[in-house]
């Protein structure tokens, strides 16, 4: 037993030291899918300082890296995740329609062991947004899954743009209307929620501009405008600062945020969810929004029932920028099977379905010029698969991160927690249901007691 | 209750009988005053600060100050001389951030609010306005009960949610709480903890309204300045007692007092204290091993928690026992399993042992906070952490010289130097003996005698009876629920229910089990259709139980109760 322990301390002390480093790694000889450059079949993928350096054949690795041997195996970029909830400690602050100042980032958990199991699924950015109660939710981190620390900061992608959730129709009318009988009470008052909000912001920038200008002149009188995060972030999408990520099902809905946006020149905007989208796909299209959908998930409530699995594909065969996401601890484990449905329902070729998970993410995301392929000068995320990532038989092996490995098959214990509950009662044959609840709501439960 | 000593309620009697002093003085014991304010503790192991000790020596105290400390000192004539024989005398000790002598007002529960996004104030938790000082009960038992374990002075804040108010510096002795009060105003307690149901609800509501305030108060500050250099023409600026609470934090005069126990609460702190620039006390933190550089860059003043988790052995096995496996029975998957998880749980429970030693180590000044620690585990507690490594003189210095430093007390208090305040612990054995015993404190020159009571001896290990009605109240997200608890039947089969007086439902219990003090039992409640098992574990303590309720994949929350007598 005692070994035991050493064995678990000593992982997590080499997982701990791994943290936010960078690493060097020489991937060999394995069939590099690099998603923007084709298939490269036996071919080396040789990561540098975090970065990769050289794709080709029969690359050296430098001393004191680590060499993967991929002979037979299948390497991919680090798939990325468009709607997460991991690794947060709360998700929705509930009490009201707007609250845009809020901000995962001060949320992120490092010790979310669901981080280890999105790795072991070969994901290796996931966006940690806020949910879906409000129609202006809070900001949302991309987070990068670097775990084995204790550190929130080292999750975070730092450089990534800054993201906000909005939310339409059935969840911020039931939290706000049905729940505290206040505006949005309907899908109309939905709208009504995002043009006042617009509108105040503009308001609250053209004051404060005012008094920036006047500040400095002599003899200026007048008081500064009073400070509001919540305007100041609602000033900052004004500003083109922040994408847009809006939950989101119905098509009448989807085309009222567009004419929204078009109305304050809001340019930067992603649909999540979007299971009405195919209806609406050229619009989207037009507009330049991204979609962010389930492979085939829908009928939970009234507002999802009118879904098809073909959504993915028609999103994307009308050139809309689509990616495939989890909302859940669980599918975030096997995203490789969720882009894989797309060949099923619709049949996307490799590439397209395999860019859902990857580069289509990422720009929805902002981050398509640092990872979504595998390409030289790239950060060095990688997963890499037994048999092709969109074979039913595919396995995750290895998931690297800045070049460090994250997720190594063979070495893959049991008890992979950072800080245990101190408290926890262990009962080993103790179990309990995870996946009853919609995550989205998170947070929310309080309100529909009764 | 404050006890005078025997013999100074002897001298009293006499004087009464022959009559030198009027009755009327002293209608009431309790109002008896002392007949001198000067004491001579005689004979005794003085540690005038740690590592800094003289055997058998004398402390002379007068009128609350420490006059004299030495080998051979001259007894003043008025002295009452007290012989601590062998006894071991030691500065009182501070207690870095506490709610002793704090008397809360009753929350009074589910408060409507009219628009949960933009709740008043004081419900929402923002009342860094409010002042400890009116808050203070100097006949709060727990004003005796940390007494007795020696502490003497306490930066004490009020309890509340994200902004509870400001903190005072107090002496644990006086009448009013205007007497016991040393210095006011000395930081801004803050909290991670959101309001119930309302705004700011979650962490990151908390957190986003604490820059909002914070910036306005720092805009609202310097209108008021400029104000006040030339108001004319100026639109005249609105008194705002909230962000005014901030002035003296933004000048750098205090510092902003933080609970953070967890260690991502302690980054979370570090991020607005990052974002916002104010000077930082850390307080109550229980899982800060890990973040110790980060502690140090952040420059910020540390204090430990005296409340740690309780590691229960068990009956311990010989680790021979699993070696000689041909022998003995081949474990099942399941219970190696449990060995890795009790080892894994254990491994915690020490980290939080240890962590005042690391600290050490570390070179980190830290003293200790006892905003969650109850007293009756208070001494075992520090007796936990010198079991693990922390010295006995670093845990005096934590306990005494440390706390006066980042409180910036080291002039009158923390050590036993004449000139200080007359803050003393005497006790029986080494303080940090086991078997040591608090035989008089000084506060402020008063002297507090206690008796070793003997102890009501609970017979070990026998099971608990649960039998009765109890109250319990929990606190969720949904905010406080109370109701009833009924247990029924007899050991080994007992049944029970439970009544919510919120909402008047009753719902059976199960799986209740009694082992020793700690009672388990489980329950279900619909919760849209879906039914989500609850379970509960708590340890009934005399007429009172307290525990957790683990509500499916939501988490923990705490849980209480006590026993409802019956008619």
């Amino acid at each position: 037993m005692k070994n035991n322990i050493t064995l678990i301390l000593a992982l997590l002390l080499a997982f701990a030291a791994s943290a936010q480093q960078k690493g060097d790694v020489l991937i060999k000889n394995g069939t590099v899918l690099t998603i923007t450059n084709g298939d490269l079949a036996e071919t080396d993928v040789l990561i540098r300082d975090g970065k990769i350096s050289k794709i080709g054949k029969g690359l050296k690795a430098p001393s004191g890296a680590k060499t993967i041997d991929a002979t037979g195996m299948y390497v991919m970029p680090g798939i990325i995740d468009a709607h997460s909830h991991i690794a947060l400690d709360a998700v929705n602050e509930a009490t009201s329609p707007v609250t845009a100042e809020v901000f995962t980032g001060d949320a992120v958990d490092p010790l979310d062991v669901s981080i280890y199991r999105a790795l072991a699924g070969g994901v290796t950015t996931s966006h940690a947004m806020h949910g879906s109660a409000n129609a202006v939710g809070g900001q949302c981190e991309t987070i990068k899954h670097r775990y084995g620390t204790v550190d929130p900061e080292a999750l975070k992608m730092k450089g990534a743009p800054r993201t906000i959730k909005f939310a339409l129709g059935e969840n911020p009318t039931r939290v706000h209307g049905a729940g505290n009988n206040m505006v949005p009470r309907t899908r109309m008052g939905v709208e009504a929620v995002f043009r006042n909000s617009f509108s105040e912001a503009q308001e609250y920038m053209a004051a404060w501009n005012e008094y920036n200008v006047n500040k400095s002149k002599k003899g200026f009188k007048g008081a500064p405008p009073k400070y509001d995060l919540r305007l100041e972030t609602l000033a900052d999408i004004l500003k083109g600062e922040i994408i847009i990520h809006c939950h989101s099902y119905r098509a009448d809905e989807i085309y009222m945020l567009m004419q929204v946006c078009k109305d304050f020149g809001i340019k930067r905007l992603v649909f999540q969810h979007v299971n009405e989208g195919f209806k609406v796909a050229p619009e989207l299209a037009e507009f330049g929004a991204g979609a962010s959908v389930f492979a085939d998930w829908w009928a939970y409530k009234f507002e999802v029932y009118y879904s098809t699995a073909y959504n993915a594909t028609i999103l994307s065969e009308n050139g809309v920028v689509t990616s495939i996401n989890s909302d859940s601890g669980e599918l975030i484990r096997h995203l490789y099977h969720e882009a894989a449905k797309t060949q099923k329902y619709g049949g996307l070729t490799d590439k397209d379905a395999l860019s859902m998970i990857t580069i289509n993410p990422a720009k929805q995301l902002g981050i398509e010029d640092r990872v979504g392929s595998i390409e030289e000068g790239k950060e060095g995320d990688i997963a890499i698969f037994n048999n092709h990532p969109l074979s039913i038989y595919a396995i995750p092996m290895y998931t690297i991160i800045d070049g460090v490995l994250q997720f190594d098959r063979q070495n893959d214990p049991d008890d992979m927690r950072i800080y245990v509950n101190p408290e926890e009662k262990i009962d080993v044959t103790f179990s309990q249901n995870d996946h009853t609840v919609d995550r989205c709501m998170q947070g929310t439960e309080f309100l529909f007691k009764n | 209750m404050k006890r005078l000593h025997n013999a100074v309620v002897w001298k009293l009697v006499i004087i009464l009988f022959i009559g030198v002093l009027p009755l009327s003085l002293y209608g009431q014991d309790e109002k008896i005053a002392p007949v001198t304010g000067t004491y001579a503790i005689t004979n005794v192991n003085i540690t005038q600060a740690p590592g800094r000790t003289i055997q058998l020596g004398t402390v002379v105290v007068k009128d609350g100050m420490i006059t004299a400390v030495g080998k051979t000192v001259s007894i003043p004539a008025d002295a009452k001389i007290i012989k601590a024989d062998s006894m071991y005398l030691y500065a009182g000790f501070i207690d870095g951030l506490s709610h002793v002598g704090v008397d809360m007002p009753k929350e009074e529960e589910d408060q409507d609010v009219d628009d949960p996004s933009n709740p008043p104030n004081d419900i929402a938790g923002i009342q860094p306005d409010r002042d400890v000082r009116g808050l203070l009960n100097p006949a709060d038992k727990s004003v005796d009960d940390w007494r007795k374990l020696g502490f003497t002075a306490a930066h004490v804040v009020p309890e509340g949610r994200m902004l509870p108010g400001s903190g005072a510096i107090v002496l644990l002795s006086g009448d009013t709480p205007d007497e016991m009060v040393y210095r006011s105003g000395t930081s801004l307690f803050s909290q991670l903890r959101g309001a119930s149901g309302i705004y700011p609800n979650t962490v990151i509501g908390v957190m986003a309204k604490y820059r909002d305030l914070y910036r306005n108060a720092s805009y609202a500050k310097s209108y008021k300045q400029r104000y006040e250099q030339d108001g004319a023409g100026m639109e005249r600026p609105v008194s705002d007692r909230v962000l005014e609470a901030f002035y003296p934090v933004i000048d750098k005069r205090i510092p902003v007092a933080f609970k953070a126990e967890s260690v991502l609460d302690i980054q979370r702190v570090f991020i607005l204290k990052n974002d916002l620039g104010f000077n930082l006390m850390l307080g109550e933190v229980k899982q800060g091993w890990d973040v110790i550089d980060k502690i140090k860059s952040a420059n910020a003043s540390v204090f430990l928690s005296l409340e740690l988790p309780e590691l229960k052995e068990e009956k311990e096995k010989d680790s021979t026992d699993t070696d000689e496996g041909d022998t003995k029975k081949e474990l099942t998957a399941a219970e190696e399993e449990q060995q890795r998880l009790d080892a894994r749980k254990k491994e915690m429970i020490l980290n939080h042992y240890k962590q005042p030693a690391l600290f050490t180590a570390n070179g980190v000044k830290f003293g200790f906070s006892t905003l969650e620690a109850k007293s009756k585990d208070i001494k075992s507690n520090l007796s936990k952490m010198v079991e693990n490594g922390l010295s006995e003189d670093a845990a005096l210095t934590a306990l005494t010289t440390a706390p006066a430093q980042l409180l910036g007390l080291s002039n009158t208090m923390g050590t036993v130097d004449a000139g200080k305040i007359a803050n003393l612990v005497i006790s029986d054995k080494p303080y940090f003996d086991e078997k040591s015993n608090v035989k008089m404190v000084f506060v402020d020159g008063k002297l507090f005698e206690y008796d070793d009571k003997p102890k009501k001896k609970k017979s070990d290990g026998e099971d608990i009876d649960p039998i009765g009605s109890w109250s319990y109240s929990t606190e969720t997200p949904q905010g406080t629920t109370t109701g009833t608890l009924k247990i029924t039947g007899e050991a080994g089969d007992y049944s029970g229910e439970m009544t919510n007086s919120q909402t008047g439902e009753t719902t059976s219990i199960s799986d209740i089990a009694i082992s020793g003090t700690s009672m388990t039992y489980s329950f279900q409640i619909n919760a849209g259709g879906n039914m989500l098992s609850i379970s509960v574990s708590v340890t009934i303590d005399g007429e009172t139980f307290d525990g957790t309720m683990t509500v499916g994949s939501y988490g923990s929350f705490p849980v209480e109760g006590e026993r409802i007598p019956e008619q």
